[in-house]
């Protein structure tokens, strides 16, 4: 039993760190009020571009920059289509997810990287690698930002009140960039995580639906860092559990041993809507366009 | 204009030239041009339609591009599109069978994104629709010429069932829909190959699928071009959505609630039952969808009869404009897409993703097309 | 050139083939306060957007001190001075007081900023906490830390767009002593209003708009209000009031009526009135004291947890919805037209045809008859005479401000209504369509409807009711038959505070 634990425990890291860097990621986009449904698409780009980076022998920090990057260069689509051109943001980000989803695909086939095992991240203590033990500093890192500094106080008015922050003579499009870029450089390093540390193989599958328990965890958290990790360790537990429970031998059908995560998802919200006063978390101005335009 | 005693009246009097002389531009600031954005007011259908086209072709020139960066040459594409669609009649035919379940496909979706409902879960519909349709085939229910129908209604069911949770709740607790029904295409997946790998196996092959249908529980061949009834099934869906959306008071009601929900409450349209039941048939169509692949073209249920649709519907009804004849017109051309990409798979090795990749640069062209419908941008000095 | 002084020359500015401004001129010097005045869409606010350096001008340019200046956006604007508190505050809920201060005073140390904050508050008489949450302050409280804002970032030129439109008779009051108070410290201060005697009373000049032209410059010593009304309006449109002749037995009782407050706000705390056929039952009250409460639980749209809503003829209605409701005689005017009275993406016909299509008019639930739907609206609207509609597929939310509210009150009397609820229904109208609006509702009046006028705005209460009742933090605390004094209503409605 205690074998049971501790096999299962150690696991728990490993898995919450891509929920985790994901959730944190969407908190800095969303608190500008870019309603970030392409989560998915970011760590799919993330996760092809840390597997590209290591099969042409890159280190392991190497393939995780590129995943940061490769979110990044996802985001700067996503940016253009929402906070310059202001497309709805839920067709934005359905159409990213597409369209990474597509286009990963595509480059790794084209490049022969599927299936292609990998050496990836190594633990350097306590049996974790280092991005674990960096993952609650950058929560520390992103609860400063927006709670520390001006450029936090710019991001967090901007979802709040684009007019206000407008009339503060904010430019309203570029801090929206701005955010965008910074959430999916974590997006991507949570996909770049699933490749590098945890899978060390690409499949078109690899991310499965964790940036959408991402998006789902954010709202769970209420936009608060802190809490996101916390919800972060919640689903690192259940779906450590899961190759555990495979491992005793139990007689759990294979396949239902799977839906946990998704199904946990789905109580995860209903609880978060049932609670009382839920609104006041959410940024005010969260999916909404700014334009100046309000003639008398 | 009126008068005051001593009040000051002021005329027009001052031309360009004079406002000028007496306000000499700023010269310590440099010209600097700032975009500016303006709302458009109205704008009239034939610039609607130029601005979609053009977005259409930028997509296609992008498309193309790719194709020939992957060692495909325009010309070999429109070669295979010949061949493909109208070389005979029979490659018409499997392009109208292809187009029947996407036309189904893209009006399941439609009829939700008309309510405002995000139903992103169209797999996990068809996937319920397959299996509550492959129980009525597995487990013999009902008389043998009545199993057709109750198959398509089982699906029907099947669908509606899935749908009805996200449904459910975002009316009564506002839980996005877009999550959870995404969520429960990944659950209805896990139960799809739960049944293929355990119960349903193939007794016979031993492979992941269920046995064979029989005859009777398949949709018949309508004894042209090869086509089975699928194709009359999706045309009379879209007919009969065509007219209760367009002419019906039941689609005056859903446009009214779905462009003002508020005001279409406080003048005492039943919103919640007609948002319910609008999306209660768009469940019911995706289910309908699943079931059509199964007993129209597999005559099993397999592990991957469903995927791509949710793209491909998705892509269908927003490009169709949410409208069932958009839905048709856009359905024919995606069948196309469909086989050309199979064939040039075949033929140049192009990736499977690659037509999912093309299917993508269109919904973000025509996405992006919007912005220039919504807005009148300007350039203008900074002074 | 002038010294210390903000001026706006020969400005021009359209929106698409909308002429806003037409080669304005105006300027205001240190120390004054200057009242520009106009109707809804004179340009007033386009103007001052300009000023304050939210729009660029097509032509012509803003000086300070004499000097041309170039401006992009507010922070420019604050950095030559000028300040501007706008109608619509534009502060973060979510943040503190001092939150807001800081983010409108960016490079500066934060301590900084509080301690000026501070000392500035106790100059001005405010009483502000500084880490308190912005949302959790009251109207008058939320304008009192813009106007510190734009202080702190060191405005010598403050605008005030319509500064007293959200606020009840006494704060109008401190809130004039303030400005005196500014332009006494050297502050110039721009007052936009459409109220004559906040200009009258409290200005040093007066810049009168119309048609985003410039018609006068004046000062109120040389103005009287008729005077003035006959500037901003173009031609003499007086309104006087015109008492029920004939007052029936009781149509509407409301009693005990009670609805959850929402998001912090109160709601209802057990309503009780009544109102005849025949008369005019105005609610007045300051804004937040349950007006969109009271209207909603009307229309059926709102969570009633208590009381009863009896209608004549039909008993209690508290369960019936909004359908239910109008099919027993009511109509309502909504405070938002856009938001609750129509759909603005569908067609003019589409809107109006609503209660047709749901009574069966237009065909059963598989039939909708558009041609029929076109008709009937061409004739109401030619009845209720809605100007601009070039044609019935036209979408309604093309429509100006008055000719919307006229297609909403055709819509609503289509079939003449028992009992009307209209909440604020000629906010935001120039003065000719909002006395169009009145005759309407005296009309269903006369007819022996009763009716229900909901508004913030005491001229308009005073205008129309026959009787008035007070409501206040979700009660109705006092009610007075017309005609009132309208200093004892003044005081009812801060009552309960």
């Amino acid at each position: 039993m205690t074998e049971f634990l501790f096999n299962w425990l150690v696991n728990v890291p490993a898995f919450a760190v891509p929920f985790a860097l994901a959730a944190l990621g969407l908190i800095l986009s969303e608190r500008a009020g870019v309603l970030n449904l392409g989560a998915e698409g970011f760590m799919l780009a993330g996760a092809l571009a840390g597997i590209g980076v290591t099969i042409n022998g890159g280190p392991p920090l190497a393939a995780l920059a590129g995943a940061m990057l490769a979110g990044m260069a996802m985001g700067l689509v996503f940016a253009f289509l929402t906070a310059s051109l202001r497309i709805n943001h839920v067709i934005a980000g359905l159409a990213l997810v597409f369209f990474a989803d597509a286009l990963t695909r595509y480059i790794a086939s084209y490049a022969g990287w599927t299936n292609q095992a990998i050496k990836g991240l190594e633990p350097i203590f306590l049996g974790q690698d280092l991005v674990v033990w960096a993952t609650p500093l950058i929560c520390l890192g992103c609860v400063l930002l927006l709670n520390r500094t001006r450029f936090g106080l710019a991001l967090r008015a901007v979802g709040e009140n684009p007019a206000a922050a407008d009339a503060a003579g904010i430019d309203v499009t570029t801090m929206r960039i701005l955010a965008i870029l910074l959430g999916t450089a974590l997006i991507g390093l949570a996909g770049g995580y699933l490749t590098v540390a945890v899978s060390k193989i690409w499949t078109g599958s690899v991310v499965g639906g964790r940036g959408w328990i991402a998006i789902a965890l954010v709202i769970f958290a209420r936009w608060h860092p802190w809490r996101a990790v916390l919800g972060a360790i919640l689903f690192g537990c259940i779906e450590a559990l899961i190759p555990r429970i495979a491992a005793t031998g139990a007689d759990v059908p294979r396949y239902f041993l799977q839906m946990p995560p998704y199904l946990a998802t789905l109580a995860v919200m209903i609880w978060s809507a049932t609670r009382s006063s839920g609104g006041g978390a959410q940024p005010a101005a969260l999916g909404l366009h700014h334009i100046r335009e309000d003639r008398d | 204009m009126s008068s005051g005693n001593a009040t000051e009246q002021i005329t027009p009097l001052e031309g360009a030239g004079i406002r000028s002389e007496t306000a000499p531009a700023p010269s310590r600031h440099k010209l600097r041009l700032v975009p500016l954005l303006e709302v458009r007011q109205n704008v009239p259908e034939t610039q609607r339609l130029a601005c979609y086209a053009a977005s259409l072709a930028v997509a296609a020139a992008i498309s193309f591009a790719l194709l020939a960066l992957s060692g495909v040459a325009p010309s070999d594409v429109m070669r295979e599109i010949a061949t493909v669609a109208f070389s005979s009649p029979r490659a018409l035919g499997s392009v109208l069978a292809q187009t029947a379940p996407l036309v189904m496909a893209g009006l399941a979706t439609a009829i939700a994104f008309r309510s405002n409902f995000w139903n992103i879960g169209l797999e996990g519909q068809m996937i319920l629709g397959a299996i509550f349709a492959s129980v009525v085939a597995i487990y013999d229910v009902g008389p043998e010429p009545a199993r057709l129908v109750l198959m398509a209604v089982a699906a029907m069911a099947g669908g509606m069932l899935w749908v009805s949770v996200p449904a459910m709740l975002k009316q009564r607790l506002g839980v996005s829909e877009v999550i959870t029904t995404l969520l429960l295409n990944y659950v209805a997946f896990n139960l799809l190959l739960h049944l293929l790998y355990g119960p349903w196996k193939d007794p016979v092959s031993s492979f992941p699928h269920t046995e064979q249908y029989e005859a009777f529980e398949r949709l018949p061949l309508l004894g042209w071009l090869n086509l089975t009834w699928t194709l009359p099934l999706a045309a009379l869906l879209a007919g009969l959505l065509w007219w209760l959306l367009s002419y019906s008071r039941i689609g005056y009601l859903l446009d009214m609630t779905s462009s003002n929900r508020e005001m279409a409450r406080a003048v005492g349209v039943p919103v919640a039952g007609l948002t319910v039941a609008a999306i209660l048939a768009s469940g019911a169509v995706g289910g309908l969808t699943g079931f059509s692949i199964a007993a129209g073209v597999e005559f099993r249920m397999t592990q991957d009869f469903f995927a791509g649709y949710l793209f491909s519907g998705v892509l269908i009804a927003f490009l169709g404009r949410n409208h069932p004849a958009g839905v048709v017109i856009v359905a024919f051309f995606m069948a196309i897409l469909l086989l050309v990409g199979q064939s040039l798979q075949i033929f140049f090795q192009v990736p499977s993703a690659l037509v999912q990749l093309v299917q993508a640069i269109f919904i973000i062209c025509v996405a992006a097309s919007e912005f220039f419908l919504t807005y009148r941008m300007h350039w203008r000095a900074a002074t | 050139m002038m010294p210390n002084a903000l001026r706006l020359r020969n400005v021009s500015k359209s929106f698409g083939t909308f002429k806003a401004l037409d080669n304005v001129d105006f300027s205001v010097r240190a120390g004054e306060v200057h009242a520009l005045l106009g109707e809804n869409g004179a340009g007033k606010s386009t103007l001052m957007n300009i000023a304050c350096g939210l729009y660029a001008p097509d032509e012509g340019h803003v000086e300070v001190d004499g000097e041309a200046v170039s401006m992009s956006d507010a922070r420019d604007a604050a950095n030559k001075g000028i300040g501007m508190v706008h109608q619509h505050f534009k502060l973060v809920p979510a943040f503190t007081v001092l939150e807001n201060i800081v983010l409108f005073n960016p490079g500066r140390q934060a301590a900084e900023i509080a301690s000026q904050a501070q000392d500035l508050a106790g100059k001005m008489g405010f009483d502000l906490d500084l880490s308190r949450r912005t949302g959790s302050l009251g109207i008058a409280e939320q304008q009192r830390l813009e106007i510190l804002k734009v202080l702190v970032a060191g405005a010598r030129f403050v605008i005030l767009d319509e500064p007293t439109a959200v606020l009840s008779d006494q704060e109008a009051r401190a809130l004039m002593t303030i400005i005196r108070g500014l332009a006494a410290s050297g502050s110039a201060v721009i007052m936009v209003t459409h109220k004559l005697h906040e200009a009258l009373g409290h200005s040093d000049r007066i810049t009168v708009m119309r048609g985003g032209k410039r018609i006068a410059e004046t000062s109120p010593g040389e103005m009287d209000a008729a005077k003035l009304t006959t500037l901003i309006v173009g031609e003499q449109i007086v309104e006087t009031p015109a008492p029920s002749a004939v007052i029936g037995k009781t149509r509407v009782r409301l009693s005990s009526v009670r609805v959850p407050g929402r998001s912090g706000r109160k709601g209802l705390e057990g309503i009780d009135f009544r109102v005849r056929g025949g008369e005019i039952y105005g609610v007045a009250g300051v804004a937040g004291n349950g007006q969109n409460e009271l209207a909603d639980v009307l229309m059926g749209t709102a969570e009633q947890t208590g009381g009863s809503i009896e209608f004549e003829g039909h008993g209690d209605i508290s369960t019936l919805p909004p359908g239910g409701r109008r099919k027993a005689g009511f109509a309502a005017i909504p405070v938002d037209r856009y938001r609750h009275g129509l759909a603005g993406r569908r067609s003019v016909a589409e809107n109006y045809a609503v209660n047709g299509v749901l009574s069966g008019s237009y065909g059963g639930w598989l039939r909708f008859n558009r041609g029929q739907a076109r008709k009937q609206t061409q004739k109401a609207i030619q009845a209720f005479d809605v100007q601009g509609v070039r044609g019935t597929g036209m979408r309604a939310g093309l429509l100006s401000g008055g000719n919307a509210q006229k297609l909403v009150i055709a819509r609503e009397f289509e079939t003449m209504p028992e009992v009307v609820l209209a909440h604020s229904p000629s906010r935001g109208l120039d003065v000719r369509a909002g006395a169009a609006v009145h005759e309407r509702l005296r009309a269903a009046r006369d007819s022996g409807a009763a009716v229900i006028l909901i508004s913030e705005d005491l001229d308009e209460i005073f205008l129309l009711s026959d009787r008035i009742g007070v409501l206040s933090g979700g009660r109705m605390v006092a009610e007075f038959e017309a005609p009132a004094n309208r200093n004892d209503v003044g005081k009812a409605m801060i009552s309960h505070e």
